[in-house]
């Protein structure tokens, strides 16, 4: 970049964020003289409190943040006395806010007002002066006087974060950082993050350049202006008139679409290239794939563009060259631990990353603060607040059908985005929607003169007086997303020329305009059990009809034993009510007619899994990744409302607590490898059956698609292909010489470039038989044979599944059970009583262990 | 044999008239007096002894004298039941005449037409027809003795048999990995680069080695820019190389009528062995046909086999060492596969991996077990090999 500026030097870099950070880099330049974002250290916060902040989902860093956040979460000792506090204050039900203890309700105007709320409630108690500014509702107001004492007790151990786009706010933020002591501790910026450097504040200037002719030549790298900004309309026209426009994108999306010439780059994984998300962490790019088409690496474009003298084309691959000898001049001199820069690259590229040792630099408050510029409550009887989706993100993953397929989390639905709004209990059985709307219901939603039709969907925890909606759909050209859901970005306003993600004055009209029956929305899919005539009335209950499930919980039945939960000063007790559970679950599983196979199982190795809910934040990356590992087909929208999505490995959504406002346990649900079956004794073919090695095994090719064995599951964790999803059964895909067909007439997956997404280890299935998790025998096969082709024992190490690999929380433990020193087996015992099987007393003895979802949340907010 | 007077032929006839013997153009005269032998053994009175051994011979699993079994209690119950038939019949025609009644002899349509006949062949025909559908379903897609004609007349016999070439030298993939892969032209260029005239086809073959890689065998050298040479260009330095080498092996100082003719002639074979579909020029990669194939379903992995149970390649892929051309030698049906796990015994001592099955360990040592096989430890689960 700095060479092809250096030829050209008219060249601007204009880098904005699609979701932005914008306020808070520029409130840290304010306040601490750095415009970048500090490492926030969720691991030593003893009390978080984050402003709709969804830095579990989507925030930042989520990854790094949830890893740390799940470390305080965990179950250590009987005690717990070392978790963690976390206060979410937000409108909508957020991923992290579904993982709070405390969820602080305000609408999405009001931010500004509860951060300005809680610095002067911590400002009182540390003795600094109040600056006023707007005022928050009672009942927030009211928490955050008791959520301030709890700052000031932690002080030094407690972490304050905003999501807010206003420089004011921010700069508030910090300031209550600095009186907590935060700042150097939890608030590092000994270690900077580069992940967000964008300001659309740039982008606003751009457009009005370009309108004024006075763009020549525009090239568009890793961005999607066209979709992405509020003010796209404008950024349309103005890219217009600019006479040469180039994009680097691979796919035609809505930008691409727009210019005059495409240069289609590399994919990632094609490419070489160095980055450097946080400071001092350079981290490799390495190509696992010679370019599929004729495409170039972006970067190699501009250095020739521009002449480059450093780039020797005559190389066979010239832009990796141009990294070898760049890391050899520049980076190797920044570093002391290899002598040569051979070294330096070689053991660099082997460990994909390299650490500079930390700056050590520290910083001091150094702005002002001030209630001026802190947005007003908006005071409109309906507020929308447009958030980021943990799977499509703000639109860059909508063309990923496995991302697309993937339940939201919270709302449970797929393709496309909903409507969230507010729901109310009628105090017995029925929790009704706002306006007496229901999932599926389209209505008609104006804001700022601007209609789009949304289906709606009920959403728990929602605050009255608010709806939400996810940003990222509606997408108009570049893949397989196009045409689902709809485009809020013209919704979102501008403050000062920053990206709001919100908005006042939403109309919804009165009446669904239309109903659309089949919802795809995955929460009453294959859930675990239906009660009968166990309400007062002793009427039927079922959970499919009712979203609200038995005592409080939704989604599925659990008057039956598949979640349990306390608040953490209820340990002892939860204790003694799971002991007696596992008793009598034990008493109940003695009277037996299975022989005993104690035997068959204790001899080699027995595999089974630990899954510490605690540290389950619900991401659905253990999902994605079981997706891909096990070739697990898409099936669509409309397969996916007839109840046939079939994922391996689903994320089952429990609320508990308050109706209106739940708290959430998820519990990610798959095949538990009984140990006695009930699948296996109703096959007629013996298609499953059980392996020495404690799997539940599956032979496709044997199954007839009875289906017996998906209705005796009672873990609902069968998935029947009911169409022939994978083209693998058409005869044109399997006798090619004899049907002549040609290579665009090809059924997809017979086409070479799809079948590169499939695991060559796992079968494709065709239509008509069952599937389900296989604990990644593939991988369990694999470890095997290292093990023994080193002849030695088998390490924990060996065999990892998909989705334990993929947890970024490290909720999910696999290994050998009969290995009492393995991981997984030491994880069960620390947690003691509170490890338990879903569904125990049924002697259905599953691999599967869980642990007791704990809480702590603050009871003195919900009085 | 009636009409031309055999003895026997004319008195069976005169017997059983007009019932016809049934036609095995398929016997040879050997076999037939086998039979004959087998029936007049059959129909003394010690049958049931007989019987009883030929049993037990079937138990040996030779597949010949099972079939003669079979064909000899077929045609000795076919005759018994004839036999039967008549003597039925014969007395009812008894009891007849004793009733002052005509005697009604059915004649060969009417037996054929008979329920009973009807009946019998429906019977035989569904079950042969089943037997054989099932028959066939178990080995569709199965291919042994495939044996193609490769691109060229690569022969395991001169390389792995006579000159004792280690399997794995070549193939070395099999003790590393999943597959056991088919060498590049870089391997063949170890030895190539130096026997550039082979004893049995002389140039014919090892040429397209050559033309693969782009090596000058008269400079020994590999040709630059090999990759954007024109066909033109190619032609010219093999056809002066086949022509060289024959002169040499013929002593001669110009090229004949005869070795012209072969130089066109092997030239020919260089093209139509390296030119095809998909690779549209005489440069890149030999294309081998592949003749071991699992179905997509199997998981099979060769280092599991080659370097975890050491076994001889000879186990699966037969005598290669005796094949000028190598056809596919088992079966690789799972009944052949499921067969040798359960015989098979794990080298249970020699690895540490197998130090787990701490209850087999215990039963070797007090002498409960002398060995664990394959099936013991998992070798015939589904999902060993299903997945």
């Amino acid at each position: 970049m700095g060479e092809f500026m250096a030829k050209y030097p008219n060249t601007r870099v204009i880098t904005y964020d699609p979701v932005s950070a914008a306020a808070l880099l520029a409130a840290n330049e304010q306040s601490f003289g750095q415009r970048a974002i500090p490492s926030y250290h969720f691991d030593q916060a003893d009390v978080i409190v984050s402003f709709n902040a969804d830095f579990l989902g989507t925030w930042i860093s989520p990854v790094e943040y949830a890893r740390a956040y799940a470390k305080r979460r965990k179950i250590t000792d009987k005690k717990m006395d070392n978790m963690s506090r976390h206060y979410q204050v937000e409108s909508h039900m957020s991923l992290t806010g579904s993982n709070a203890d405390n969820r602080i309700l305000v609408k999405p105007s009001e931010q500004g007002a509860a951060i300005c709320a809680l610095y002067n409630e911590v400002a009182a108690l540390t003795g600094a002066g109040s600056i006023g500014g707007p005022k928050v509702n009672d009942k927030a107001a009211a928490s955050m006087k008791k959520v301030a004492r709890e700052l000031v007790n932690a002080k030094g151990k407690s972490l304050v974060v905003s999501a807010s786009n206003n420089v004011a706010e921010q700069v508030i933020v910090n300031k209550i950082n600095d009186l907590l002591g935060n700042i150097n501790t939890t608030v590092d910026f000994g270690t900077l993050s580069y992940q967000r450097q964008g300001d659309e504040r740039d982008m606003v200037r751009l457009i009005e350049e370009m309108k004024s002719g006075q763009v020549a030549i525009a090239i568009v790298w890793g961005a999607n202006p066209a979709y992405e900004l509020p003010n796209a309309v404008a950024f349309k026209e103005a890219f217009a008139k600019v006479n040469t426009r180039v994009s680097f994108s691979g796919v035609m999306d809505e930008t691409t679409s727009l210019c005059t010439h495409a240069a289609p780059a590399h994919h990632s994984l094609e490419s070489w290239g160095d980055v450097e998300p946080k400071e001092g962490h350079l981290s490799m790019i390495q190509p696992t794939i010679a370019p599929l088409f004729d495409t170039r690496q972006a970067e190699l474009s501009l250095l020739m563009w521009a002449d480059s003298p450093n780039l020797n084309l005559e190389d066979e691959q010239p832009y990796y060259q141009y990294l070898k000898s760049y890391w050899a001049s520049d980076l190797f001199g920044r570093q002391n631990k290899y002598s040569t820069p051979t070294a330096f690259w070689d053991m660099s590229v082997h460990d994909g990353v390299f650490e500079m040792p930390a700056s050590g630099r520290t910083v001091s408050f150094n702005g002002n603060v001030s209630s001026e510029g802190v947005s007003k409550p908006s005071g409109s009887a309906v507020e929308i607040s447009c958030f980021e989706t943990v799977n499509i993100g703000n639109g860059q993953y909508a063309h990923n059908p496995w991302l697309q397929e993937m339940p939201d989390p919270v709302n449970r639905s797929v393709w496309g985005n909903y409507l969230a709004i507010p729901v109310e209990w009628d105090g017995v059985n029925n929790i009704n929607g706002w306006q007496n709307l229901t999932d599926g219901d389209h209505v008609d939603v104006t804001i700022g003169g601007k209609t789009l039709n949304c289906a709606v969907v009920r959403g728990f925890g929602q605050m009255p007086g608010t709806v939400s909606i996810a940003l990222g759909q509606g997408r108009e050209a570049g893949g397989c997303g196009v045409g689902y859901g709809v485009n809020v970005n013209p919704w979102l306003g501008m403050n000062g020329n920053l990206i709001q993600y919100y908005a006042g004055d939403v109309q919804v009209s009165d009446k669904p305009t239309s109903t659309d029956k089949n919802v795809p929305c995955v929460q009453h899919h294959h859930t675990m059990g239906v009660a009968v005539g166990k309400e007062e009335d002793g009427k039927p209950y079922f959970v499919d009809e009712h979203a609200i499930g038995y005592k409080g919980f939704a989604g599925a039945l659990t008057d039956r034993s598949i979640i349990f939960q306390a608040h953490v000063n209820e340990l002892p007790e939860l204790g003694e009510r799971m002991e007696k559970f596992h008793e009598e679950a034990g008493h109940l599983n003695q009277q037996t007619l299975y022989p005993d196979r104690s035997e068959f199982f204790g001899t080699g190795l027995h595999w089974g899994m630990y899954v510490d809910l605690n540290s389950c934040i619900g991401c659905g990356a253990c999902q994605v990744a079981c997706v891909s590992e096990n070739n697990v087909p898409v099936v669509g929208k409309n397969e996916v409302a007839r109840h046939h999505e079939m994922t391996w490995l689903r994320i089952d959504r429990y609320f508990y607590g308050d109706l209106e406002n739940p708290k959430v346990v998820y519990q990610p649900m798959m095949c538990q490898h009984c140990e006695t079956a009930p699948c296996e004794n109703v096959c007629p073919v013996n298609a499953t059956n059980h392996s020495m090695e404690g799997l539940n095994q599956m032979a496709y090719n044997r199954c007839i698609g009875t289906r017996y064995c998906a209705n005796n599951c009672p873990y609902k964790v069968r998935r029947f292909n009911w169409l022939d999803y994978t083209t693998a059964d058409l005869w044109p895909a399997n006798e090619e010489r004899v049907f002549h067909v040609s290579e665009d007439d090809k059924p997809f997956y017979a086409d070479n470039l799809v079948r590169m997404v499939l695991n060559p280890d796992v079968t494709v299935r065709s239509r008509g038989v069952i599937e389900k998790c296989s604990f990644c025998v593939q991988r369990i096969q694999e470890g095997k044979l290292t093990a023994k082709k080193e002849t030695r024992a088998l390490a924990d190490n060996d065999v990892r599944t998909a989705c334990q690999t993929a947890c970024p929380t490290g909720a999910i433990t696999f290994g050998n059970l009969n290995n009492p020193d393995s991981e997984v087996n030491q994880k069960r015992n620390n947690a003691g009583a509170f490890a338990y099987q879903v569904l125990e007393e049924i002697n259905t003895r599953p691999g599967v262990k869980y642990s007791a979802k704990i809480h702590n949340s603050n009871e003195e907010l919900n009085s | 044999m009636v009409s031309k007077g055999h003895p026997r032929a004319t008195e069976l006839w005169a017997q059983w008239k007009p019932t016809l013997m049934t036609n095995f153009p398929g016997l040879t005269d050997d076999q037939i007096e086998g039979i004959i032998l087998y029936i007049n053994d059959a129909a003394a009175p010690k049958a049931a002894v007989t019987g009883t051994n030929a049993t037990e011979t079937s138990g040996s699993g030779d597949n010949s004298s099972t079939m003669w079994m079979f064909l000899g209690l077929a045609l000795i119950l076919g005759f018994l039941s004839f036999a039967l038939m008549r003597i039925i019949d014969n007395l009812a025609n008894i009891n007849r005449v004793q009733q002052g009644e005509q005697p009604v002899r059915k004649t060969v349509s009417q037996m054929v037409t008979s329920k009973g006949f009807i009946a019998f062949m429906v019977f035989a025909v569904t079950l042969i027809f089943g037997y054989k559908t099932v028959d066939n379903a178990t080995q569709m897609g199965r291919q042994q003795n495939y044996q193609p004609t490769q691109p060229i007349a690569f022969s395991h016999k001169i390389h792995a048999g006579d000159n004792k070439i280690d399997c794995q030298y070549c193939h070395d993939s099999a003790r590393r990995s999943k597959h056991s892969s088919i060498p590049g032209t870089n391997t063949c260029m170890n030895c190539h680069s130096a026997v550039k005239v082979g004893t049995q086809t002389g140039t014919s073959e090892i040429t397209k080695i050559f033309a693969s890689i782009g090596f000058d065998p008269i400079s020994n050298k590999y040709l630059d820019g090999y990759d954007g040479f024109s066909e033109k260009q190619i032609e010219e330095v093999y056809k002066k190389w086949i022509g060289q080498a024959y002169m040499a092996d013929k002593g001669l100082n110009s090229l004949d009528d005869n070795g012209r003719a072969i130089v066109e002639d092997q030239w020919d074979g260089v093209v139509k062995a390296l030119k095809n579909d998909s690779n549209g020029k005489i440069q890149g990669p030999i294309e081998w046909v592949r003749i071991h194939n699992l179905p997509d379903h199997v998981y099979f992995n060769h280092s599991q086999h080659v370097a975890v149970a050491g076994l001889a390649c000879q186990q699966c892929h037969g005598p290669v060492e005796t094949m000028p051309e190598v056809y596919q030698y088992s079966t690789l049906g799972m009944g052949w596969c499921i067969n040798c796990h359960r015989e098979t015994k794990v080298k249970f001592a020699e690895n540490a991996y197998y130090d787990q099955y701490e209850r087999y360990h215990e039963e070797l040592k007090s002498g409960k077990r002398d060995a664990v096989t394959v099936a013991e430890i998992g070798g015939l689960e589904c999902q060993k090999c299903h997945y």
